[in-house]
């Protein structure tokens, strides 16, 4: 049972990851695109950490791997922001 | 073989295309594939560290995760005042 639950976690993570990389293609704009990278670091990151805390329990590890999807979560929106002001400022020049 | 396994060889394409959009196009959209491809590359060594059983290798994905912000925020500077 365990095992089948880290199975359809890791799957999502990757379908996830792979749906952003294809939106990473398709979409237009840098704007767009930023879109996509906030899209896997939460998605992805949500099923990975799950995936880990069932497959680890409350180990080392996986308190790392959550220190790891928080890290990502927060300095992801400020990454976001700050590349998106920079791109606007860019296109002012 | 170990899920853990499958999981990272099925990541590969997703870090291979951004690292492909990063080396071509509009300065902006290679940025956001460099962070893509970085975000990609921590999920890859987090699954590693499961799929090689070696729990020190946790600490190549907290260390990216890390120093990934400060170098991003660097690289939007230039991009903002230099590039």
């Amino acid at each position: 049972m365990r095992s089948a639950a880290v199975d359809v976690l890791l799957a999502l993570a990757v379908l996830c990851a792979w749906l952003g990389a294809a939106g990473l293609i398709r979409l237009p704009s840098a704007m767009d695109r930023l879109h996509c990278v906030a899209f896997v670091v939460a998605a992805s990151g949500a099923a990975i950490t799950l995936a880990a805390f069932i497959a680890d329990g409350v180990s080392d590890r996986a308190l790392k791997i959550l220190a790891i999807t928080v890290i990502g979560l927060l300095a992801g929106a400020a990454n976001a922001h700050v590349t998106g002001r920079a791109l606007l400022q860019r296109s002012e020049r | 073989m170990n899920p853990w396994l499958a999981g990272v060889l099925a990541m590969l394409p997703a870090f291979a295309i951004p690292l492909g959009a990063a080396c071509r196009g509009h300065i902006g959209g290679r940025f956001a594939a460099v962070q893509f491809a970085t975000a990609v590359a921590t999920w890859i060594l987090i699954m590693m560290t499961f799929a090689f059983d070696q729990p020190a290798l946790i600490d190549l994905a907290l260390t990216l995760a890390l120093l990934a912000s400060p170098g991003t925020l660097v690289i939007a500077l230039f991009l903002e005042r230099w590039l």
